[in-house]
């Protein structure tokens, strides 16, 4: 119970400032060396572009981890939801289609609505579970990521809904202003969310919560609102990415993007969000996120097999989480150095 | 067990800096087998450092540990235990999820290097263990089912079953109620005549002067008092724990009793904790309550916030009856409440200074769009840390890097930054060094000044004469006694605390 | 101990749940009740006991682990193309096994050096070292199916103990693998409540500090439950390989989530410090009781993982309940502590 004066100086504050710059530099680097190593294939304009494609959907699904992470807990079910949004929005579109063998925007716009609803509805679940139920955040959404999944493989029996309609694919596959629409819409995505924490109550309150859930509680907040929230958000920023998913692929499977999860896991704690609450930065996961997709990019362009990158996400998840143990500990052991070990 | 030798433990000259402070300069301590010994000192004296010194876990820079006939420039945590030294923590370490006669018996196995276990002569361990310092406990129960008062005496079996010679026993008093008290003092006394020497680390006088026989205090990391208990008082301790005679003059503020009572908590109960309280504080007033813990105290405190559940009664501010069992309602009526543990259950520690301000009603820092405004915040943090003087360069600093008053004192802004008409305080200046206790008893007062109601929890008597218009005492949930202005007397209260 | 107590255990629950089930599978379809129904339970079992024994042990310890399929099918594809590589004795059985375990103990040693060495979360850690450990199989090992495993694997998978043709003229087998599963699972059950190590499992779940002060190694004991998974998991591989009579190395992937389903249906906390073997078997042996035997509802395969899914969610949502009530009584009971 006892505290003595630490550092009077120390960067925690600033930690989540200096992290962004850091990994901008880590981007330009990352970025300058896959350049180098193959400048025919990686170092092209047609590269950057299908880059600006694919990055969407994993930046959006990795700040629905960040969120959920901020608050010291995570959401394992960020897929389950995202297959399970883009399977309903796409069954009512083929749906649609079939019956009237075309299809009109407003029917779109409905279909991709009730996938938004399906995303809401899901993330409503987890946030029963654990802020309501007080389940503990891992178990809670490692039982509905198995439910969601679960339910869209019995409805679907394994099989992918294709052919999805010309107008809505020109979402996932168009361009606004000569910039890949999904891009836009991850941009819009990032600085909602991005403000959403960084100048809202409610957003202090995450990063409040994340840190002491207790004191949070003394200091009556409404932690347990505040967490139900976020695990809703998560659910809906699920449910978009699910839909630019299946308007990139023209299709929705229930068991699309399985190894996601580690792919955002790794996009996070690369971008600066510590794991165990509190603090991370919007900007410090897109960067991750373009980080990951340059080297996926990389790793193809220099003929590396997809299981040499499913390694390297891995090895990078282990890396940079030994990195932050041990920058942590030689802070915390330079700081006890100056207090009086009283 | 049997009856160990007289034997001397002591540590001479001992000399231990970290970085570039140094935690203790020459410092020697003895202690006799038989003997209870009182280590007093305050925060920041070198008490835990001698502590871990003796047990193993740092090594003194110079200096001898001597340990009946043996002599030691620096012990291992293995060799300290070899030796019979143990060490008992605030939090006892015991395992929650294993049974009594496992949290007895385990470090046995282990000093043994056992591979194996028996459920038989683990049970048979620790009855024995029990039976050796004369408590009843069941040992097939889980410990999570168990109080804190048996809790400790767990630990202390756990102790004498290792043969412990010198036991150390860190601040124990501190969640016992007076019964549970005198258990433990006759558990500390079968020791005594079993030839362990005791160490009592405490800063409760009153408690250390019935229990020990000899003292050393602490100050700065040297020794500044040692002898024998009965040529201490409480004045000459708490002069040399301080240095300094801290002024302990009243400061209450004169009050003039406004007609309308800020808050009227009538006949509160929760069963079975605390039954039928009423009583009433007027704005200004500064109302302590005490008791020992167990009382009720602190659950009455959190139940008027609505932390405690409560069945029955009424709480109303300002004339108006507030919704029982929630702390948004109490929040939006107008009470605050500074929690006893700051550290966890005040502070976001690796948050900055700023944001710990601000945490309390967050939403009123809002403007005209609805969304958080930077510049809102910062004046707001800037105002209180001058307000309160809390010494920083940089409110965006973690809190940590404050001292532990400073600390204190940005819990105590968070709940003043939105004006509560009662304030409930649990502990108030619990672990925050001498000359910042005064300070916050002066901030409460210029508060109270101001017309802010005070609720004053605390087992600090001193201190609570100094600051209150009024004390009630609770005992066995229920108010054994108010005290009024005239009647405040140090002697008096103790009384009706025993 | 007291009744009630005895009642409200998770283990009497599932005991409950069991039945029922049983009752209400066996009423629409008597076929549930049959030797060779049962068998095929068990059969469908030994793997997943193996694993879940092992996630078991980490789960008590406070920890999770979601790598152990992806040991399991690495050691034994593994396991496989060594012996086809170095051309050994293909008939032998020791040989594939010893491998398997050998190179799980290795895998669990990464592991173990993640999380005991540098201690990162254990959710995080095996999650990228799951992620590690697959890439660099399907990259550097191999990444194709092998269909003629070594013979002396292949013919394990027929090795029954019991079988005979049932009066209705179907084939009832049990499976030898039945003995030195159930004599596994002993050991583990004893290891855990009878050694030291056993015991410095669940006081890890009871808190890191406290176990290192009673002079508990934390480290080392985290190292040796990871090591440990990592064998169970070994073995576990190499025995699915040959009783599916096939090495395929993208198998077993996505299966953690049934066994991690059964470790916490059988009553084991993802907090740490709580749960046993025989919940555990009771688990197992519910989850493959109703996967195996939806078909028997009438209800098509492809809803085995939302069957799962949906009494994993009730199972977690009963446990937070019953968990809420005890925090509730148990703040005020300790506080009455009147003198």
């Amino acid at each position: 119970m006892m505290n003595e004066r630490a550092s009077k100086f120390s960067t925690a504050g600033l930690l989540a400032d200096r992290k962004v710059t850091q990994l901008m530099a880590f981007t330009a680097f990352t970025f300058l060396i896959f350049s180098y190593f193959s400048s025919d294939i990686f170092f092209t304009p047609e590269n950057f572009i299908s880059m600006a494609y694919q990055v969407p959907e994993i930046a959006i699904l990795s700040i629905a981890v960040m969120l959920s992470m901020l608050t010291g807990g995570i959401d394992l079910s960020i897929v389950g939801i995202s297959n399970a949004s883009a399977l309903i929005a796409s069954y009512i579109m083929t749906q649609k289609m079939s019956e009237e063998g075309a299809i009109s925007n407003s029917w779109i716009l409905i279909a991709c609505l009730v996938g938004i609803l399906m995303g809401l509805l899901c993330g409503a679940i987890n946030s029963i579970l654990i802020a309501v139920l007080n389940v503990t955040p891992i178990l809670a959404t490692l039982a509905t990521m198995t439910l969601f999944n679960g339910i869209a493989i019995g409805i679907t029996n394994g099989v992918s809904v294709s052919d999805l309609p010309e107008q809505f694919m020109r979402i996932g596959n168009g361009t606004f202003f000569g910039v890949p629409s999904p891009f836009i819409l991850m941009l819009i995505i990032a600085g909602f969310v991005g403000y959403l924490i960084n100048r809202t109550g409610l957003g202090l309150k995450v990063f409040l919560i994340g840190t002491n859930r207790k004191a949070a509680q003394y200091s009556v907040m409404g932690d347990r609102k505040v967490i139900a929230w976020t695990y809703v958000i998560s659910g809906l920023l699920s449910a978009l990415a699910g839909l630019i998913i299946a308007s990139r692929t023209s299709a929705a499977s229930p068991d699309f993007g399985n190894s996601y999860i580690l792919l955002a896991i790794v996009i996070v704690v690369l971008g600066g969000v510590n794991p165990m609450g509190g603090f991370g930065t919007v900007t410090g996961v897109v960067l991750a996120t373009i980080v990951l997709q340059m080297v996926s990019s990389g790793f193809n362009a220099l003929r590396f097999s997809q299981f040499f990158y499913l390694a390297a996400q891995g090895g990078v998840l282990v890396l940079v989480m030994i990195l932050n143990a041990v920058l942590e500990k030689r802070r915390i052991s330079k700081s006890i150095n100056k207090s009086l070990g009283s | 067990m049997a009856r160990v030798k007289i034997s001397e433990y002591s540590v001479e000259n001992i000399v231990k800096s970290f970085g570039g402070a140094k935690a203790l300069s020459n410092v020697s301590m003895s202690v006799s087998g038989g003997e209870v010994h009182c280590l007093a000192g305050e925060n920041g004296s070198g008490k835990s450092t001698l502590i871990k010194i003796m047990s193993g876990v740092h090594a003194p820079d110079s200096g001898l540990i001597r340990l009946a006939d043996k002599e030691f420039s620096e012990l291992s945590p293995r060799e300290a235990v070899r030796e019979g030294i143990q060490v008992i923590f605030q939090d006892f370490s015991l395992l929650p999820n294993l049974t009594v006669a496992e949290n007895i018996a385990l470090p046995t196995y282990i000093f043994e290097n056992s591979r194996l276990i028996s459920k038989r002569e683990t049970k048979k361990i620790a009855s024995e263990a029990l039976d050796l310092i004369g408590v009843d406990i069941d040992v097939s129960s889980s410990v999570s089912d168990i109080s804190i008062a048996s809790k400790q005496l767990i630990a202390i079996a756990r102790a004498t079953n290792l043969g412990v010679k010198m036991l150390f026993m860190d601040e124990p008093t501190t969640a016992l109620t007076r019964k549970e008290i005198n258990r433990l003092f006759t558990v500390v006394n079968q020791l005594k005549k079993r030839g362990v020497a005791t160490v009592f680390v405490s800063h409760k006088i009153d408690e250390i002067q019935e229990i020990c026989n000899t003292i050393t205090v602490l100050r700065n990391g040297e020794v500044v008092a040692d002898g024998l208990m009965k040529d201490f008082g409480p004045k000459s301790i708490s002069k040399a724990m301080t240095g300094q005679d801290v002024s302990t003059t009243r400061i209450a503020p004169p009050l003039k009793l406004a007609k309308k009572r800020a808050v009227e908590v009538k006949q509160l109960t929760s069963k079975p904790t605390f039954t039928d309280i009423s009583f009433s504080v007027a704005p200004g007033e500064i109302l302590g309550v005490t008791g020992l813990l167990g009382s009720g105290r602190t659950e009455l405190a959190e139940a008027i916030f609505g932390k405690y559940p409560v069945d029955s009664g009424e709480v109303i501010v300002n004339g108006t009856k507030i919704h029982l069992n929630s702390s948004r309602d109490a929040l939006a009526a107008g009470i605050g409440y500074v929690p006893p543990d700051r550290l966890t259950q005040g502070l976001f520690l690796e948050q900055s200074i700023l944001r710990n301000l601000v945490a309390v009603g967050i939403d009123q820092y809002r403007n005209r769009w609805g969304q958080l405004s930077q510049k809102n915040l910062t004046s707001a943090g800037g105002k209180w840390i001058t307000d309160l003087k809390i010494k920083t360069n940089n409110s965006k600093n973690p809190v940590t890097s404050l001292s532990g008053g400073n600390q204190q004192r940005v819990v105590l802004a968070k709940w003043f930054a939105i004006n509560p008409h009662l304030m409930i305080l649990n502990g108030p200046t619990v672990g925050v060094d001498v000359g910042s206790k005064r300070e916050i008893l002066e901030i409460i007062r210029d508060r109270a000044k101001n017309g802010m109601a005070f609720l004053v929890v605390s087992d600090d008597i001193p201190e609570l004469i100094q600051i209150c218009h009024r004390i009630l005492v609770i005992k066995n949930g229920k108010i054994s006694k108010e005290f009024s202005e005239s009647e405040l007397s140090e002697s008096a209260l103790y009384k009706e605390l025993n | 101990m007291d009744i009630k107590k005895l009642l409200l255990r998770n283990e009497t629950v599932l005991i409950f749940a069991i039945i029922i089930f049983s009752l209400v599978i066996g009423s629409k379809s008597p076929e549930f009740f049959t030797l060779a129904n049962l068998f095929d339970i068990l059969r469908s079992s030994f793997v997943q006991l193996l694993f879940a024994l092992g996630v078991l042990i980490v789960i008590i310890s406070g920890g999770i682990d979601v790598s152990f399929p992806i040991v399991g099918i690495f050691s034994g594809y593994t396991a496989v193309i060594i012996m086809q590589k170095l051309e050994l004795n293909p008939e032998s059985l020791f040989i594939p096994i010893v491998l398997a375990v050998l190179i799980g103990i290795a895998l669990g040693g990464f592991n173990a050096i993640a999380i005991a060495g540098f201690g990162i979360p254990t959710l995080i850690a095996t999650l990228g070292t799951a992620g590690i450990f697959r890439g660099v199989m399907l990259s550097f090992i191999g990444a194709s199916f092998i269909s003629d495993i070594p013979i002396g694997l292949d013919k394990f998978s027929t090795a029954d103990l019991v079988k005979f043709e049932s009066d209705a003229g179907t084939l009832v087998r049990l499976h030898v693998l039945v003995i030195p599963v159930a004599i596994i699972t002993i050991l583990v059950a004893l290891l855990l409540s009878r050694t030291i190590f056993g015991r410095s499992v669940y006081a890890l779940g009871g808190g890191t500090e406290p176990t290192r002060r009673l002079g508990i190694s934390v480290k080392r004991t985290q190292a040796k439950i990871y090591m440990l998974v990592g064998g169970l998991s070994g073995l576990a591989g190499i025995l699915y390989v040959s009783l599916q009579r096939k090495a395929n190395p993208y198998d077993l992937a996505g299966s953690e989530l049934d066994v991690i389903a059964a470790v916490v249906l059988g009553g084991a906390s993802i907090m740490g410090g709580y749960g046993t073997v025989f919940g555990t078997v009771l688990g197992v042996l519910f989850i493959n009781m109703i996967k195996n035997n939806l078909v028997l509802l009438g209800v098509s395969s492809s809803w085995q993982r939302a069957a799962v899914g949906v009494l994993l969610v009730i199972g977690i949502t009963i446990q937070a309940i019953s968990e809420n009530r005890k925090n509730k009584r148990q703040k005020s009971a300790s506080d009455s502590e009147v003198a």
